[in-house]
């Protein structure tokens, strides 16, 4: 019987566990737009359907495990520091680089 | 032998092509200035040799791997041509990305020599490049250059060494895991660990006191410069700055001293052959081609302010920023913040502009932009401004101004039209741009550029346009029977009977008559052959004052020659600048779009907007002024009323449903 409830509270502690765990994974998985200035953060993945796009940021050095910085917010451009340049992308790039 | 230039965007390829050869290539502070292959051949004081030394400069490329067009035709040419040499250029500020290209340029089994340019910039940045290890690491010499220094920039090693590595064998460092090239995820996998190579290499040989993360003076710069509310009116002065300058201070001020020349000239040649020659030669030399190329060159100073102003703002590095500013805007009627470039390019000159569309990765955006520059009335189309301000609205300001905002509404307008014919209004678009760093605009520089367009300028004055003046002479001085045409007969020429059917389709426009229609004609040719022609048609031979802009004359007197009104002299402005541009340009736009039926339709818009623009200018003008409508109201109105009906029917036939798509627009 103890044992039983022992489960239940453990399946529920588990499930719970869970919950958070999905939050953390959330909270991990922001895009650029979300992140803050003047941090470096490091990219985790570029989520984008276009193949060419995806290969022209590879040749930029922007790919998942290389890091980014962004140096400024401005009139819904973001400029960013990448492998020791500066670029200026649009809400609807940065939206796809997962940091 | 055969010597490559390749590097990435902006590491200053045609800069250093420039100084090694010697010729004036446009060069401009952003990412894709250079959009086609150039060759030239190494100076004599470099190439110690004796072996010619032939150099190609290559559009910039991130990677052998052919992404965009320029890519493409790098690596094409790289593979295909076989040079004996590469130079790669390295931006000495950023070899974490360079030396990516720079590792796969070296597996080409091609002898490289690296030129690490831009080295001056090191010891601003704290930043200390081991250029020996470098060169040890890479397998191949390493050069330390500064392309923009005329002395000490390492160009004589650059080419000494260059020399000294033909024929011989180049290994690469790297060696990769091997890919299958047909395997997207192998090509990906071997590419990050070329890239794992790269960084470690960087680590080696540099060293960062202040790392590039960390905000500088050029991020403060750009906070203003790019600034949401701010940028606008600081693009706005500097624009205003750049006309004010080269059309209302400096231009005309250096104008008059030039007409005055002209002027001395014309009086010269007239003294020498009054009298000597039969009168039909003396007016073919002195009114057909003194008159009518003095007054296209006459322009000539305000051109060339205008020119080097503008290259002093490409060099700035302060167009990217422009840019990113616009694209705000830009994105609202269909196209790209780099839209801006071809334009702000446009008012110079529009082939080099259409040109510029080509950083402009989305094809559709590529092609309205390439359509749409033209609009922009370029430094061909300020004579024509200049000459009907002067005589018509006694010099007003608000004539070229309202000319450039005419030209940028017509712009907004097309691109919210051609967004609704291809059904493309609700795509999104990614927007990436390099932002180069801000510097000291070159003046030297800026001078040989200014002094090659100006001298473009000067050759097609002395070919094309004297050529049609003297062929428009000739047409208007005999008849269809081959004899004079009498004094008071002049509807008897030749140049009247062919530009006379034209001339009656432009009856609603205000000016029916053919010498007007014959001006508008041989604009195609170059836009200066409107004022070319209309001297020789009218016999003016001088339209500029060596005081100020004004006429020689006086002002009332051209107007009574030409016999037109004010409106219709604002109509016919209009007319000249937003038809289709000069026969150069469209080829310009042929080669951009890659597509006939782009090209046919950019016409057939730049034609109806024209039309329609003239025709609203003369006959709302004319119903203010008169109360009245003009000539030829009721046909024009069915016909623009046609046209704009068919803009319309294919707008809505553009409507497709909503589909959110993401292109890209890099």
């Amino acid at each position: 019987m103890s044992g039983l409830l022992a489960d239940m509270v453990n399946k529920e502690e588990s499930v719970f566990l869970q919950k958070e765990e999905g939050k953390k994974l959330a909270l991990d998985r922001r895009n650029l737009t979300e992140g803050k200035v003047n941090e470096e953060y490091m990219i985790r993945e570029i989520r984008t359907d276009d193949k060419e796009l995806e290969n022209f940021l590879f040749s930029l050095g922007c790919y998942e495990g290389e890091k980014i910085t962004i140096i400024s917010a401005l009139s819904e451009m973001y400029v960013l520091n990448l492998k020791d340049a500066r670029y200026s992308i649009n809400r609807e790039l940065a939206e796809a680089i997962i940091i | 032998m055969k010597i490559a230039l390749a590097g990435n965007p902006n590491s200053g390829k045609t800069t250093l092509f420039n100084a090694i050869t010697g010729r004036i290539e446009h060069v401009g502070n952003w990412a894709g200035v250079t959009v086609a292959k150039k060759e030239g051949s190494v100076k004599k004081n470099l190439n110690k040799t004796g072996v010619s030394m032939s150099v190609v400069d290559l559009p910039g490329a991130y990677s052998i791997s052919p992404f965009t067009s320029e890519e493409s035709i790098t690596s094409r040419f790289v593979i295909s041509e076989n040079p004996d040499v590469i130079i790669n250029i390295v931006d000495a500020s950023n070899l974490s990305r360079s030396l990516f290209f720079t590792t796969q340029l070296l597996e080409l089994g091609i002898p490289v020599v690296v030129a690490l340019n831009k080295s001056d910039l090191l010891g601003k940045k704290r930043t200390t490049v081991d250029s020996e290890r470098l060169s040890i690491e890479l397998g191949c010499p390493v050069i330390n250059t500064v392309s923009t220094k005329s002395r000490h920039n390492g160009l004589v090693e650059l080419i000494s060494e260059t020399a000294e590595r033909y024929g011989k064998k180049q290994l690469s460092p790297y060696r990769g895991p091997g890919a299958n090239l047909f395997d997207g995820d192998s090509v990906d996998a071997a590419d990050r660990d070329r890239f794992r190579f790269v960084n470690d290499l960087v680590s080696k040989i540099e060293t960062r006191k202040n790392p590039s993360s960390k905000q500088n003076a050029q991020d403060i710069a750009d906070r203003i410069l790019a600034d949401k509310w701010l940028g606008l009116p600081v693009f706005a002065l500097v624009m205003w700055t750049v006309f004010a300058i080269s059309q209302t201070y400096a231009g005309p001020f250096l104008a008059d001293l030039f007409v005055g020349w002209i002027d001395s000239l014309y009086s010269l040649v007239e003294g020498l052959i009054d009298g000597k020659v039969s009168p039909i030669l003396q007016s073919l030399l002195l009114d057909g081609i003194i008159g009518g190329v003095g007054a296209v060159v006459g322009f000539l100073p305000l051109i060339m302010v205008l020119f080097w102003l503008l290259a002093l703002l490409e060099d700035s590095g302060y167009m990217a920023r422009v840019a990113l500013i616009m694209d705000r805007f830009f994105k609202k009627v269909g196209l790209s913040g780099k839209s801006i470039i071809p334009m702000i390019i446009s008012t110079g000159c529009a082939i080099p502009g259409i040109m510029a569309t080509r950083t402009i990765k989305n094809e559709r955006q590529r092609r309205t932009t390439a359509m749409l520059t033209p609009f922009m009335p370029c430094g061909a189309k300020l004579p024509v401004i200049a000459l009907f301000a002067g005589v018509f609205f006694k010099d007003a300001a608000w004539v070229g101004t309202a000319m450039y905002f005419t030209g940028i509404g017509i712009i907004i307008a097309g691109s919210l039209i051609v967004v609704r014919i291809t059904g493309d209004r609700n795509a999104r678009s990614y927007f990436i741009m390099e932002l180069p760093e801000y510097r000291v605009p070159g003046l030297k520089r800026a001078t040989l550029s200014m002094i090659s367009r100006g001298k473009a300028f000067i050759i097609k004055a002395g070919t094309i346009i004297l050529l049609c003046n003297a062929v428009v002479q000739v047409m208007q001085s005999f008849n269809w029977k081959l004899q004079i045409v009498p004094e008071g007969m002049e509807n008897t020429s030749i140049l009247a009977g062919l530009a006379n059917p034209f001339a009656f389709l432009l009856i609603p426009l205000g000016f029916g008559v053919w010498q007007l229609a014959a001006a508008a004609i041989t604009g195609f040719i170059a836009k200066e052959n409107v004022v070319g022609t209309l001297a020789v048609v009218y016999g003016i031979t001088n339209f500029i004052d060596t005081e100020e802009l004004a006429l020689v004359s006086g002002g009332a007197d051209v107007a009574s020659l030409l016999g037109i009104t004010s409106v219709v002299a604002l109509s016919y402005l209009v007319f000249n600048l937003f038809t289709p541009p000069c026969f150069a340009a469209i080829g310009a736009m042929n080669a951009e779009m890659n597509s006939r039926k782009w090209l046919w339709a950019g016409i057939g818009f730049q034609l109806s907007m024209g039309y329609t623009a003239a025709f609203l200018t003369y006959q709302i003008g004319t119903f203010i002024t008169t109360g009245s409508p003009g000539s030829g109201f009721l046909p024009g109105l069915l016909f623009v009323s046609f046209l704009i009906g068919l803009i319309a029917y294919l707008m809505k036939r553009g409507e497709r449903e909503p589909e959110v798509q993401l292109q890209m627009s890099l």
